[in-house]
């Protein structure tokens, strides 16, 4: 059996755009949430996000950056920071044929579709940039990521909404594990803070209200407070590399990624189901050859709406039965906000920093734990600990996709 | 600025290349822009100039001195030169 090596990791995000800084934003609990500027919210009555403090003038020549979108920008600087951490492409005995891309995106080109939207009847005018598809479409962030590399191996893009980034590192763990490659570049990236888009999930109302008092804590996981999601933006990415390979050239490795669950509730769009969810975990957990007590540490999706939370930690309880009791648990989106299809590979970038550090992140906020979330949750403050044997990640997604994913100590 | 001298400054901000070392005369692509980023950069000569090159004047650009000639010749017909 081929197993897998986590050996290049990049970040880009609204806790900083590096692993570095957002792992240290973590672990000192920082919120990246804040209040809108009205540019962003238009009249959609959205009001609070999580932004990537960003200058693409910076990042990119002026002619390439009118025409890469925002999310594709995310995607090629978090792939880059991931390539480049690794130094996988500095061995010239691997053929690029044999490096693929796997990546994850909600919505794509949010901001190029929405331009054009803006142009047609927004202002009446029926001429649009002809790059619009090309920029728009689903797959050009992690096309973008394989051009920039000539990476010619297998390519995937997956939608799945919040589970989207997640399955795309299981699929590409299955694709090394299956030998069709050597080395994938995984991950995902979001970027859709626009006024179209942010009032349409305002129509959903499931998006939480201002703190009042602090803005930066209006994400409230488990807590009996909490008034749901906040949305946010950014992009990770990961070297996955088949771990024989990856020993032999004295690659750093950060993690083995051993576990992959997906499953899917097929009960409703988007009211989650605590059987689907026990079924990805289990599969994740089965995968790796562990059994609960090994998982020291759980990203949980916890997106901080009234049934989600409650669904999933009835779904943990179910798993761990009574190592439930022992595993901590945390839901870092209370800091940087939901990535949606960047979410399952922002989290699992949170949870290398407790497998390899013992540095558990915290759910932010958590003041008042709600008794219908029974966990042991970390909350405000970072715990640390001995590094656990093995973290799992949890992404569970509307339409009723579950994505686990469990990496273990290399 | 002339037509030619906007088109290059349009052209060297668009590919990131230095307008003195633009050959009019060179085929576009040995400047390293492939059809798509040809066509992205007509939308923005067209936005620039306020003109409309037709598909069919389109297909017969082969370097920026076609450009120049095709963008001169739909602003005298529009009456802009």
């Amino acid at each position: 059996m081929r197993r897998v090596a986590v050996t290049g990791a990049g970040v880009v995000s609204p806790l900083g755009t590096t692993l570095e800084q957002f792992h240290e934003s973590l672990a000192a609990g920082r919120s990246g949430i804040r209040r809108l500027a009205p540019e962003l919210t238009g009249r959609s009555g959205v009001q609070v996000g999580a932004t990537v403090e960003w200058n693409a003038a910076e990042r990119f020549k002026e002619g390439e950056v009118a025409n890469l979108d925002r999310v594709a920008q995310f995607a090629i600087a978090a792939a880059g920071q991931a390539i480049s951490a690794s130094a996988l492409l500095a061995d010239e005995s691997l053929p690029r044929e044999r490096i693929g891309v796997s990546w994850g995106t909600g919505m794509g080109g949010a901001h190029t579709q929405e331009a054009s939207y803006q142009q047609v009847y927004g202002k009446g005018e029926w001429r649009v940039r002809p790059l619009t598809v090309v920029m728009g479409m689903a797959n050009a962030a992690g096309s973008q990521v394989a051009v920039r590399h000539g990476l010619r191996g297998p390519f995937g893009n997956y939608s799945t909404a919040c589970s989207s980034s997640a399955m795309a590192l299981g699929e590409a763990m299955r694709t090394i594990a299956a030998g069709r490659a050597d080395a994938m570049i995984a991950g995902g990236a979001e970027a859709l803070l626009t006024p179209g888009v942010l009032v349409a999930w305002q129509a959903l109302r499931t998006l939480a209200t201002a703190d009042p008092a602090n803005p930066s804590a209006s994400c409230k996981p488990f807590d009996k407070r909490r008034t749901g999601l906040v949305l946010g933006e950014g992009a990770a990415a990961f070297v996955l590399e088949e771990e024989s390979r990856a020993r032999a050239r004295g690659a750093r490795i950060y993690a083995l990624l051993t576990g992959y669950g997906n499953s899917c509730d097929a009960v409703h769009m988007s009211r989650p189901d605590r059987d689907g969810q026990v079924r990805a975990m289990k599969e994740a957990l089965t995968e790796a050859r562990l059994s609960p007590p090994d998982v020291g540490y759980i990203n949980a999706h916890g997106t901080a709406t009234s049934v989600g939370d409650v669904v999933e930690a009835e779904a943990i309880n179910v798993v761990f039965g009574a190592s439930a009791r022992e595993v901590r648990v945390s839901s870092t989106k209370s800091l940087h906000g939901h990535l949606l299809g960047g979410s399952g590979a922002l989290e699992f970038a949170a949870a290398l920093l407790a497998l390899e550090r013992g540095i558990l992140p915290p759910t932010g906020f958590l003041d008042e734990p709600d008794p219908a979330c029974g966990l042991r949750h970390v909350a405000h403050t970072a715990e640390r600990v001995e590094p656990p044997r093995a973290v799992m990640s949890n992404s569970f997604a509307f339409g009723g996709s579950n994505v686990v994913l469990v990496a273990s100590r290399a | 600025m002339d037509t030619l001298g906007r088109i290059r400054h349009l052209a060297a901000k668009e590919f990131s290349i230095n307008p003195d070392g633009l050959d009019p005369a060179a085929p576009l692509d040995t400047l390293g822009i492939d059809s798509l980023s040809f066509i992205e950069f007509m939308f923005k000569v067209e936005e620039e100039f306020g003109v409309s090159v037709s598909d069919e004047d389109l297909k017969a650009i082969r370097t920026l001195a076609d450009l120049e000639r095709h963008v001169a010749a739909a602003l005298a017909a529009a009456g802009k030169a």
